[in-house]
């Protein structure tokens, strides 16, 4: 008997990796833009996405992967509020969506006849962060509630996100929400995600946002296109 | 609190190194954890635990090295890690820029017994 010190090198979440890019390629080969959107409890995820679907009209069909750590009130909620297709996953008590989970969930969604899916992140701002689930776009959406100090609290979030929405921007006044802080903040961790200021309650902010979501698809126009010749609709 | 995801797939590539080179028993597995990829030690090493027993890994000490976040400042062109609630440089006051600096989670090593 011996022991032997071997060399490895591997990254530990390889494995989620792996399969997150098996998911980013359905994504990418049925023209969809995935979202992942990752935040606090009670920042406003679930209302983002139903304000965003609103804010897109017809110009996009958007579906919502929904993960909870129980229950499926927010895919009832985004099903009444007009998305195409839903579907819950319920993670029984895990912080954060894991690439296999959305890989299952997949399975339950026509990507073909959708634009834009949403996948709304268990709340948390922490463990997320470090699970890719195949999104092409990992969006934080911090709320001035909160205060302008999460970036300093919770930097990796706010470091590796693509684009930045921060709600409830009609409350900041009454929460003393510090701006210049909180962009200096994040301006250190990350130099270039856009940065939105929206109410999902007053509506301010949310064309400008859902507009620059929507020239983040890819090929929107191709498919419509290739939808519409199959169906043999004309053009919207 | 994702240590406990994290220690699955953890014991998972331990365990398929560990058979490959025909271990009796991993002794230790010395892990990279970046101060950003958000990994407290001691659940790492609980929830591993908690998975283990009767595989090759039961018992298996989890040493980790820890790596930190760090900012560039562009006036004084020097690195600095911050200060707790502060992203500014020490000597100048600038804020500086994130540099890609202890993101890592990586197994380096295993320790094993054949």
């Amino acid at each position: 008997m011996s022991v032997q010190h071997v060399k490895i090198v591997k990254n530990v979440l390889a494995g989620n990796d792996q399969t997150a890019e098996r998911n980013r390629a359905r994504f990418n080969a049925a023209g969809v833009l995935a979202v992942n959107v990752i935040a606090a409890p009670g920042a406003g995820k679930t209302s983002l996405i139903v304000k965003t679907m609103a804010a897109l009209g017809a110009r996009a069909r958007v579906g919502v992967i929904e993960g909870d750590i129980a229950g499926s009130i927010d895919t009832e909620k985004v099903l009444a509020a007009g998305a195409c297709d839903a579907v819950q996953i319920n993670t029984g008590g895990n912080c954060h969506l894991e690439a296999g989970m959305v890989q299952r969930a997949l399975d339950d969604l026509d990507l073909d006849r959708l634009d834009i899916v949403f996948v709304e992140n268990v709340g948390n701002l922490v463990c997320p962060t470090h699970w890719a689930l195949g999104e092409q776009l990992k969006l934080c959406l911090p709320s001035t509630a909160e205060g302008h100090d999460k970036p300093i609290k919770y930097p990796e979030i706010f470091a590796v996100s693509d684009v930045i929405v921060l709600n409830k921007i009609d409350l900041s006044e009454l929460v003393d929400f510090d701006r210049d802080f909180f962009y200096k903040a994040v301006r250190a961790l990350n130099s270039h995600a856009p940065i939105f200021e929206i109410s999902c309650r007053t509506g301010a902010g949310l064309s400008a946002w859902a507009d620059w979501l929507l020239n983040q698809h890819p090929h929107l126009d191709t498919k419509t296109e290739r939808l519409h010749h199959l169906s043999g609709a004309p053009g919207m | 609190m994702h240590e406990l995801s994290i220690a699955s797939y953890l014991l998972e590539s331990v365990e398929a190194q560990a058979q490959e080179l025909g271990a009796q028993r991993v002794l230790a597995i010395n892990l990279v954890a970046g101060e950003r990829a958000g990994i407290v030690d001691d659940a790492l090493q609980f929830s591993f635990d908690l998975l283990t027993p009767e595989t090759l890994a039961e018992g298996a000490h989890i040493n980790v090295r820890r790596t930190f976040m760090r900012f560039h400042c562009a006036p004084c062109d020097c690195e600095y890690s911050p200060k707790v609630g502060n992203f500014s440089c020490p000597d100048c006051g600038a804020v500086g820029q994130l540099t890609a600096d202890g993101t890592e989670l990586l197994i380096e090593s295993i320790e094993i017994e054949t």
